[in-house]
C-alpha cells in the first residue's frame, strides 16, 4: 500500500454489548471484535467481528468468536506486510486465494488447540446429552472433528482498508456498510452481496466443512476519495431495525456525527475523542439491543480521520467515487 | 450524546400460525373442546410474549374442510388476538391449507428480519385432497422450510404419518390428544412451548453436521388419562 502524498489516515472505533435477552438467560456475550492499527493512522487498518452461534450444540462459540476475530485480525496484518507494494490485482488474487483458507485453517487449529488445554468438561458433556443428544456427546467424546468444530460455531466479518484500496470478507450473517461522502447527500452502500440463504436463524460458519469457499468476497479500488466510513456490525444490530432503510440509515447518521466532531489535536485528545465516541456507541448499541433484537450487538467502525469536523470546513471538491471492483 | 444513528427500532416479528382440521368429523366434542383449549391458550401465549419482549409474536388462523380458507387472515399481535370459535363440517382439504399457508410465507411477504415462524397442525383424520402437493408447496418456500412445525392429533382415526410428513423431523413427534384434558394440554404446549423457543433461537449453521431441528424444543408433555370415559375421543 503505496504512501502518496494525499495520504489517507484512519481511525477505528468499535463497541460490543450483551444482548437484553441474553442477560435474561444469563447467557455470556458471544460476539467478539479485534482490530490492527497504527497509531497515527497510517495504513493498513483490519477490522474483524465475529458472531458466536450461541446454541446447545455451539457451547464454546464464544471462545470461537474471539479466535476468529484474533486469528483474522492476525493473519491479514501479516499477509498486508507480506503484500508490500505489491499491485491491487495482485492484492486482490491473494488475498482471494489465501485468506478464507488460511483463516479457517488456523481457527480449527486453534479450536483443536484449546481442547487439548481444556478438555471438555463433563458438565458441558451433560448439558450437550441433555440438550442435543445421546449420540452428540459421544461424537465429542470420540473426538469427531464436525461435531468438536461445531462446538465453537461462529461467523467472521473482516475489512481491510489502506491507501488506494479496501477489501470485505464474509462468512455468515452480519453487515458491513460503506458510506461515501458524496455531495450533497452521502450515499451508503453494502459493498458485498447478499446471501439470500440466511433466513431466520440460519447461517454459514466457520465450522462448515469447505467453509472457506463459502466466504463473501469483495476487493474494491479506490478510483478517487475512499469511502468515509466503514461499518462492520454482527447480526443483532441490523435486526434491531424495523427495516433494511432504517439500518442503513445509519451510515449517513454516523457520517453527520463525525463531521459535527470538533478536530482534536494532539495523540491525547484524539484518544479522548475515540474514547468519547466509543462510550455514545455503547449507548447506542444497549438501546439497539433493549428495543431491537435482544441479541448481542457487535460494531466496528472505520473511519477517515479528515472526515473529522469537515462540517465546520469548506466543502471538498465532490470527487469521490463509490470504487470500482477489480 | 448526539443522537442514536439510524431509524426505528423494532422488535423482531414472528409469525404464529394455527392450521385447523373443521372437516364434519371434529364436530361436536372434539370441535367444541378445541375451541375451548385455543380460548384458554391465548393468556400464556401473551404470558410467553411478555417474557421474550424482544419478539413480536402475530398471530393467524387457517382452517380446512371443504377447501381452505383464513379463519383470521391479518397476523394479530397476540396481545389483541382474539379467538372466534370454528364450526365443524366437510372433508379434510389439508393440501389446500397449506398450500395457503405456503403463499403466506413466501420471501416477499415475511419480513426479512423475523423470527422462524412457528406452524400448528391440528387434524382428527385423513387428508381428502393432494396432501403432499401443498406440503411440496410450503417446504418450497425457505421460510416454511425453516418454520418450526408442530402437529396434534385428535383422537385414533388421525392418520400420524402425514402428521409426522409434515412436522419432517423424526425428533419430533406429532402429538397424540386421545380425550378433552390431553387437547387442552397439547394444545397449551404447543402454543407456548415452541413460540418461547422461536423467540429467542440460537444461529444455526447450515449443513448435515448440526441436522435435527432449526429451533431445539424441549420434550413434550406426557399423556394426560381421561377423568371419564366420556372425555375419550
Amino acid at each position: 500500500m503505496n504512501a502518496g502524498p494525499q495520504m489517507v489516515r484512519w481511525s477505528v472505533i468499535g463497541q460490543s454489548v450483551r444482548g437484553a435477552s441474553h442477560k435474561r438467560s444469563g447467557a455470556p456475550n458471544q460476539d467478539a471484535i479485534r482490530r490492527r492499527y497504527d497509531r497515527l493512522g497510517i495504513p493498513p487498518i483490519v477490522l474483524a467481528v465475529s458472531d458466536g452461534h450461541g446454541s446447545p450444540k455451539c457451547f464454546r462459540s464464544d471462545r470461537g468468536a474471539r479466535f476468529a476475530a484474533d486469528i483474522a485480525c492476525q493473519l491479514t496484518s501479516q499477509f498486508l506486510r507480506k503484500m508490500g507494494d505489491s499491485a491491487p490485482a495482485i492484492v486482490k488474487r491473494e488475498t482471494e486465494a489465501r485468506l478464507p483458507v488460511g483463516i479457517v485453517n488456523a481457527w480449527r487449529k486453534k479450536v483443536d488447540e484449546d481442547i487439548r488445554k481444556n478438555p471438555f468438561t463433563e458438565e458441558e458433556l451433560e448439558r450437550v446429552k441433555l440438550y442435543v443428544g445421546a449420540s452428540a456427546r459421544t461424537a465429542l467424546e470420540q473426538g469427531d472433528p464436525q461435531q468438536k468444530a461445531l462446538a465453537y460455531g461462529a461467523t467472521l466479518l473482516l475489512t481491510a482498508a489502506g491507501q488506494d484500496y479496501a477489501f470485505y470478507l464474509q462468512l455468515g450473517d452480519g453487515n458491513i456498510l460503506t458510506v461515501w461522502d458524496h455531495t450533497p447527500q452521502p450515499q451508503v452502500d453494502a459493498p458485498l452481496p447478499e446471501d439470500a440463504t440466511l433466513l431466520a436463524n440460519d447461517t454459514t460458519s466457520l465450522c462448515m466443512p469447505n467453509a472457506h469457499r463459502l466466504f463473501r468476497f469483495r476487493f474494491q479500488y479506490f478510483q478517487g476519495a475512499p469511502p468515509a466510513v466503514i461499518i462492520l456490525s454482527t447480526d443483532g444490530y441490523a435486526n434491531s431495525f424495523s427495516s433494511m432503510d432504517d439500518f442503513f440509515k445509519v451510515g449517513s447518521d454516523l457520517l453527520q456525527i463525525l463531521r459535527a466532531e470538533k478536530q482534536s489535536k494532539g495523540k491525547e485528545n484524539k484518544l479522548k475523542q475515540r474514547m468519547a465516541l466509543e462510550k455514545n456507541l455503547n449507548d447506542w448499541l444497549e438501546d439497539a439491543s433493549i428495543n431491537g433484537s435482544g441479541d448481542d450487538v457487535t460494531v466496528g467502525i472505520i473511519y477517515r480521520q479528515d472526515v473529522i469536523g469537515s462540517e465546520n470546513q469548506h466543502s471538498a471538491p465532490s470527487t469521490h467515487s463509490a470504487g470500482a471492483a477489480i | 450524546m448526539p443522537e442514536r444513528p439510524g431509524g426505528s427500532l423494532a422488535k423482531r416479528p414472528l409469525q404464529f400460525i394455527w392450521i385447523v382440521d373443521c372437516s364434519g368429523s371434529m364436530q361436536g366434542r372434539k370441535i367444541e373442546s378445541l375451541n375451548l383449549a385455543i380460548r384458554e391458550s391465548i393468556k400464556p401465549m401473551q404470558d410467553v410474549a411478555d417474557e421474550n419482549p424482544n419478539a413480536e409474536v402475530l398471530v393467524r388462523v387457517v382452517k380446512f374442510s371443504d377447501g381452505a380458507q383464513w379463519h383470521i387472515s391479518q397476523p394479530t399481535e397476540v396481545h389483541g388476538f382474539k379467538w372466534s370459535d370454528l364450526d365443524a363440517g366437510g372433508v379434510t382439504d389439508m393440501g389446500k391449507a397449506l398450500t395457503m399457508v405456503a403463499e403466506a410465507m413466501k420471501v416477499d411477504m415475511m419480513p426479512q428480519r423475523g423470527l422462524p415462524p412457528v406452524l400448528v397442525l391440528i387434524s382428527d383424520g385423513q387428508p381428502t385432497d393432494d396432501f403432499k402437493n401443498g406440503l411440496k408447496a410450503l417446504m418450497g418456500q425457505p421460510w416454511g422450510m425453516k418454520a418450526v412445525r408442530i402437529s396434534i392429533a385428535i383422537g385414533e382415526d388421525a392418520d400420524l404419518d402425514v402428521l409426522q410428513e409434515f412436522i419432517g423431523n423424526p425428533e419430533v413427534k406429532p402429538l397424540v390428544a386421545s380425550n378433552v384434558q390431553d387437547l387442552t394440554k397439547k394444545i397449551k404446549w404447543a402454543s407456548t412451548v415452541p413460540l418461547k423457543a422461536a423467540s429467542n433461537p440460537a444461529s444455526r449453521p447450515q449443513g448435515a453436521a448440526n441436522g435435527g431441528s432449526n429451533v431445539q424444543i424441549p420434550s413434550p408433555p406426557a399423556d394426560v388419562q381421561p377423568s371419564s370415559p366420556a372425555d375419550v375421543f
